[in-house]
């Protein structure tokens, strides 16, 4: 046995949930809280900061999700998902073999999961986790809003706030409400969750808000440009201005 | 088709009283004019059969006049001049029975004979038909007061069935399960809180079910439930719930529907300040407004939070037993704003004893 702890953090907008996980791991001299988070923003600091060994993680809180928080961590870490009642969620983890505590639970039941997350291998819990946090997404599709990490800060980007998203290398940029947000993502991946009655991709680089859009002019030949409302032009490939003609 | 052919029972019954019937009048008329016995036998049997097809019609008499929508100086001509009518009917028909009796058999002059019993035969065949009125009336009564307490059954059964549905949509899995972890979390830390809180939520669940009986209860009950409701979420949100309930004097015996407010007062607590990390305060309150009594529930709420989470189906619920108790003299009315909820209920001001 390594003499080094392991580090948890516990992850419940109830004082009294995040007490009843504290007062099990009692039992477990090897592990260590090293935070309590009552909300999603503070666990998604709390992850990359204190870079711990295990999440037990609540699916309703405050900001951001369970899910949503499993998208933005590095999801190196061993999650351990805490609900009342939630069919929805339940079924997401038994297709993905994932441990999920009901509450309330017993010491035993608490005692099992902790156990079945020290054993499985990090590379097959990431894996699973991935998955997870995929399924969930497409679920909730169209998306309404962007998550996007700087660091321990996360920002949410309501969509009809983006006035275009432009594709820079391995990541994207948004501009919304007069910012620029980076986001590790690719172009088609953002263009397949928003809402396609809204957000068209007019170009390898360009997915537009259309309610943005002022004017289409002739740029060259063959070639054309929008203007957006707040005078920013983009440049219209052809299968764009296709998109955008049909769609007007 | 009459209804009387719809039943084998009912058609052998109608059949026989009529040969009764026609007993008697064989007697009756063996005795009272100058037929003979074996002459009322040959003759009444056929035209008793007759009558007794012709006497059916007081149905469509009785249809014509219901005896609720009838009024009395109309109701008795019309049914007298009926019965008059088929009974003369009758008597020509009598006539020609006779005289085909006359001819075929040997009846000497019966056809003559007739014609002297043709005013007993009227008076007695204005009665029978009166009679057939009078049975028919009584018949449509009796199955309209059937008819009535069957849909008066169904309806109960639709009401309870209702009833309960609207109680499990109104408590959620997710408020008991919640409430069962923070009083399992109290029983290591802190036992009396626990104790105290499996007291509140046993007292909540057994109100609720009593009160889910009865269909319309006092606004302060209401209300009281609502404030129990939100005093065990408590609990659980800690510091972050708060809630503060005005009701206005006057507006305290005002009969509502039972358990209205619960969805909409769960909705605020677990769409409202379960997303906020700083909590808030959920309000409650009653004024009168004229003839009606307003209801709001208002609640702070994150600007962030998820548009996508459902809280259509309780609240729809609301709508509908609003609309169906009420129909167009209640309200619902929903402000989403993007930091703060509120739902106001208009409902009649109806005064319990």
């Amino acid at each position: 046995m390594s003499s080094v702890k392991l580090k948890a953090v516990v992850v419940d907008d109830e004082p009294l949930a995040r007490q009843i996980v504290q007062e099990y791991l009692g039992r477990h001299q090897d592990i260590e809280v090293v935070a309590e988070c009552a909300n999603g923003f503070e666990v998604v600091k709390a992850v990359t900061e204190l870079e711990p060994d295990m999440l037990f993680l609540d699916i309703q809180m405050p900001k951001l999700n369970g899910f949503e928080v499993l998208e933005l961590i590095d999801r190196d870490v061993a999650v351990v998902f805490t609900t009342a009642h939630d069919e929805f969620a339940v079924k997401a983890f038994e297709v993905h073999a994932i441990d999920y505590l009901l509450k309330p639970f017993s010491q035993e039941r608490f005692d099992e999961a902790v156990e079945r997350a020290r054993r499985t291998r990090p590379s097959a819990r990431r894996k699973s986790l991935d998955e997870l946090a995929n399924d969930v997404r497409r679920s909730a599709l169209p998306l309404d809003r962007v998550l996007i990490r700087d660091g321990a800060k996360v920002h949410i980007i309501p969509a009809a706030t983006i006035d275009y998203i432009e594709a820079q290398d391995d990541y994207v940029s948004i501009k919304a409400e007069g910012r620029t947000y980076l986001k590790q993502a690719t172009l088609s991946s953002l263009e397949n969750q928003l809402d396609a009655s809204k957000f068209i991709r007019i170009h390898r680089s360009y997915i537009l808000n259309i309610e943005r859009l002022a004017k289409i002019e002739a740029y060259a030949k063959d070639s054309r440009v929008v203007i957006l409302k707040d005078g920013t032009r983009l440049r219209v490939s052809r299968a764009g201005y296709r998109k955008l003609i049909a769609f007007l | 088709m009459h209804p009387i052919f719809t039943k084998r029972e009912r058609f052998l019954l109608y059949i026989t009283a009529w040969l009764m019937i026609a007993g008697l009048l064989c007697v009756l008329f063996a005795a009272m004019s100058a037929l003979t016995w074996t002459e009322a036998v040959a003759l009444l049997f056929p035209m008793s059969l007759v009558y007794a097809l012709m006497s059916l019609a007081a149905l469509y008499v009785c249809r014509a006049f219901p005896l609720q929508h009838t009024l009395l100086y109309k109701l008795v001509p019309s049914l007298m001049l009926a019965a008059v009518l088929t009974s003369s009917l009758w008597a020509v028909m009598g006539k020609a029975i006779a005289v085909v009796l006359t001819r075929a058999l040997d009846f000497v002059e019966l056809d003559q004979r007739y014609d002297g019993a043709v005013p007993l035969l009227l008076a007695v065949g204005t009665l029978l038909f009166l009679l057939s009125i009078v049975v028919h009336y009584l018949l449509m009564t009796f199955d309209a007061a059937r008819a009535a307490e069957r849909r008066a059954l169904e309806l109960q059964v639709l009401a309870r069935d209702a009833e309960l549905k609207a109680l499990r949509s109104q408590i959620q899995p997710h408020f008991l399960f919640n409430s069962l972890n923070s009083i399992s979390a109290l029983t290591a830390t802190d036992p009396a809180g626990a104790r105290a809180m499996t007291v509140r939520l046993a007292e909540f669940l057994r109100t609720t079910l009593t009160v889910g009986q009865q269909q319309l209860i006092p606004l302060k009950e209401e209300f009281r439930l609502a404030e129990f409701y939100l005093s065990i979420e408590q609990v659980r949100f800690a510091s972050r719930l708060s809630f503060s309930a005005a009701l206005e004097k006057e507006c305290e015996n005002v009969l509502v529907p039972s358990l209205l407010l619960q969805p909409i007062v769960e909705n605020a607590v677990n769409h409202g300040i379960a997303y906020l990390v700083g909590g808030g305060t959920i309000r409650l309150e009653a004024r009168r407004n004229g003839h009606a009594v307003v209801i709001q529930v208002s609640n702070p709420c994150d600007s962030d939070r998820p548009r996508s989470t459902s809280t259509g189906v309780g609240l729809a619920n609301v709508r509908n037993r609003l609309e169906r108790l009420y129909g167009n003299d209640a309200r619902m009315v929903v402000e989403n704003r993007a930091k703060d909820f509120s739902i106001a209920l208009t409902v009649p001001m109806q005064i319990g004893s």
